[in-house]
């Protein structure tokens, strides 16, 4: 009888979420009715990696707020075995009857296939993090940051560590072959020519490639060859890390309450660099969140399986506490939608501790 | 003593026999669990996927079971499979027929593959040093090729043959590789060339000062296993709809796995294409089943991992208890012997 009585309650929410759903477009955004059914699937890049399980963390509070009585699955393949993994996981996913499958894509156009038959089955299918290339077989990308955007924030970053004087400064990067890399430091290049920053020089742009020795190596390098520079800025988390250990390590960054020679900013992880935030190594750096993407990204997917939106460009949705958002077209892709969750977090004394915990 | 030297092997052979037994054993365990646990799981289309996701793998494992009998290695399978999906697929995006690129593909398989037989043969270096270079060069080549992007125009037709079912529900991967391990069972039990394989690998110099061509025998080996890479390379790219330069890497390792776990020994000259067989089924659905029930990916590699250690440890074991009980008998007949008389 109870099943019974949840199953009509069920079918009338549905029927209600249906009913309102062209209404609620021309209103306002849609919000989610809470309490339905919705077997997901959350699949990183592969396991062990701090920021994907953050994503969980994230996609599990959203699962709390919205009483999804299926649990959610976080499933992910090892790294050595990533692409074949997801795409063993993406199939059983199907087999088993799941609604929903959430994926950090990390096979390229490879997973296409897969993603394809998913959505032949029936199965709501969103990438985040990292989309699928040719957008085939994906209705939605939640997208942490727009990718332009990351220039004008590490030159935000330079102005507020250096000051109106301004100064110099230089770009230590992952590898020079890494496309995202590559793309950012053009960003930034691009975004020094604007008058507001025309104080900052780059004057050099090394390679780490994200090895924390080679990092390590190339940021004491920086400072021997060029006496007269004031800070680095790593757009890569392990960059980052190194860099600011090699600083501490030289007693460049300012010990008891001295003036700090050199420091350092750039996209790091919260938990790595704590410590060398709060000793002035790296007084300010960016990331976005790990955890409101999961959140975000949850909340986009259980909108899509209720069928609360359809995935077409111009719906408006409510995120729980991130706020409203909107489907759009994907500007980086020819094909495929977006939402975006920006912007950066600009962690420094106030915030990292509450974040690294 | 006069009996042993009849019962070696008498008792080679029962080894052989109880060890495919046990995975007989373990084979019907996995489905016995498989299916009274995952509802889903006999289901057509979950049968089906659960050779698709390992099919090239699997394809692969048949050929290098013979690599192994006949106490060789080829570590180059799976850059192989890469290399050729990145000829493939480069060949098509200059513009070249799709035909061609395909052909060219095969061909350069089959080129790889006499080149590392001509390394092991004629200049007479060990496998494991010829195919691991070429793991290292031809996985160099297809980044060379391909760069670090992914290409997605693959012809039409073999994306349609690698994802699409042809005769019922199986897709040609599949028939390919029942057909091989049919094939490939009568080659290697019951054909002269079989019991030739068999023959090097158990001894190589005594093959050898016995008459057999021990040269012919390992350049037709190697050429097949290039062939058949990069066959399975053309059937991954068709199966995935796209190919990069990382595409297959790390495959060799999961191949061999299946290999030993078959029963194949790694010093060459035993096992059998049968207990391969038995292994990739119990590697299959073993697989299937753990990812229906949701286990994580690294309790599935722990799980495939004791086995892998379990069929090392297991035939030493069970020999070893063997002959302590046949040393056993034999001493307590012979004190037997000496109290009635």
């Amino acid at each position: 009888m109870r099943k019974l009585s949840t199953a009509f309650a069920i079918l009338v929410m549905v029927s209600m979420v249906m009913a309102l759903a062209p209404a609620a477009m021309a209103q306002g955004p849609v919000k989610a009715t809470p309490g339905q059914a919705v077997k997901m699937v959350l699949l990183p890049k592969f396991l062990g990696n701090l920021v994907f399980d953050q994503a969980h963390e994230g996609a599990l509070e959203a699962a709390k707020e919205l009483q999804n009585p299926e649990p959610l699955q976080f499933l992910g393949p090892t790294p050595q075995d990533s692409v074949a993994g997801q795409i063993e996981i993406v199939t059983n996913s199907v087999t088993q009857g799941v609604d929903a499958i959430m994926l950090s894509n990390n096979a390229g156009d490879q997973i296409a296939p897969a993603a394809k038959a998913a959505r032949e089955a029936g199965v709501t299918f969103v990438t985040w993090d990292s989309p699928i290339p040719s957008a085939e077989g994906e209705q939605v990308f939640v997208a942490q940051v727009d990718f332009n955007e990351t220039g004008r924030v590490m030159a935000e970053m330079a102005l507020n560590i250096l000051g109106p004087e301004g100064g110099k400064f230089a770009v230590l990067s992952a590898s020079p072959d890494a496309a995202n890399q590559n793309a950012w430091i053009a960003a930034l290049k691009e975004v020094l020519k604007e008058p507001k920053y025309s104080k900052l020089e780059l004057l050099d742009i090394v390679y780490g490639n994200d090895i924390s020795e080679d990092s390590y190596n190339q940021a004491l390098a920086l400072v021997d060859k060029y006496p007269e520079m004031k800070l680095i800025m790593a757009p890569t988390t392990i960059g980052i890390a190194a860099g600011a250990k090699a600083l501490q390590d030289e007693g460049l960054c300012g010990v008891e309450g001295q003036e700090p020679k050199v420091v350092i900013s750039g996209l790091g992880l919260p938990v790595e660099m704590v410590s060398y935030t709060l000793n002035g190594c790296a007084p300010q750096f960016a990331l976005w969140s790990f955890r409101d993407l999961g959140y975000l990204t949850y909340y986009v997917t259980y909108l899509l399986a209720t069928g609360a939106i359809k995935g077409e460009i111009g719906e408006r949705f409510e995120a729980g506490r991130m706020g409203v958002y909107t489907i759009e077209k994907d500007p980086t892709r020819e094909k495929g939608l977006r939402v975006l969750m920006g912007p950066f977090t600009i962690y420094d004394k106030t915030n990292v501790e509450a974040e690294a915990k | 003593m006069v009996h042993s030297t009849i019962s070696l092997p008498q008792r080679f052979l029962n080894w052989l026999r109880s060890w495919e037994g046990l995975l007989l054993g373990l084979f019907l365990v996995v489905l016995t669990i498989n299916s009274a646990l995952v509802p889903a799981y006999l289901s057509v289309s979950n049968q089906v996927n659960l050779f698709i996701l390992f099919i090239e793998k699997s394809i692969i494992a048949l050929m290098m079971t013979f690599i192994i009998i006949n106490g060789e290695i080829d570590l180059s399978v799976a850059s192989l499979m890469g290399l050729s999906a990145g000829t493939m697929a480069r060949l098509f995006e200059l513009g070249a027929p799709s035909g061609l690129a395909v052909a060219a593909a095969l061909c350069l398989g089959l080129i790889c593959g006499a080149f590392n037989g001509f390394w092991v043969t004629v200049v007479g270096l060990p496998s494991l040093v010829v195919t691991l270079a070429g793991l290292i060069a031809y996985r160099g080549l297809v980044w060379v090729l391909v760069e670090d992007r992914s290409i997605t125009t693959l012809p039409a037709w073999l994306c349609e043959l690698g994802q699409k079912p042809l005769i019922g529900p199986f897709p040609l991967a599949l028939l390919l590789f029942f057909g091989f391990a049919i094939i490939g069972y009568i080659i290697l039990q019951y054909s002269g060339f079989g019991r030739l394989v068999y023959v090097i690998g158990i001894n190589r110099d005594v093959a050898r000062y016995s008459g057999v061509n021990v040269r012919r025998v390992k350049m037709i080996l190697f050429i097949a296993s290039g062939f058949i890479a990069s066959l399975a390379g053309l059937l991954y790219a068709a199966r995935l709809g796209a190919m990069r330069s990382s595409t297959a890497e790390g495959f060799e390792l999961d191949i061999i796995t299946m290999v030993l776990l078959g029963g194949v020994s790694i010093f060459g000259g035993s096992g059998s294409l049968r207990g391969v067989f038995l292994s990739i089924l119990i590697i299959l659905n073993l697989r299937n089943g753990m990812g229906l029930a949701y286990l994580s990916a690294n309790v599935q590699t722990g799980v495939i991992g004791l086995l892998l250690i379990l069929s090392v440890l297991v035939p030493n074991l069970v020999s070893s208890l063997r002959a302590r009980m046949v040393r056993h008998r034999e001493l307590t007949r012979a004190l037997e012997m000496a109290e009635s008389s």
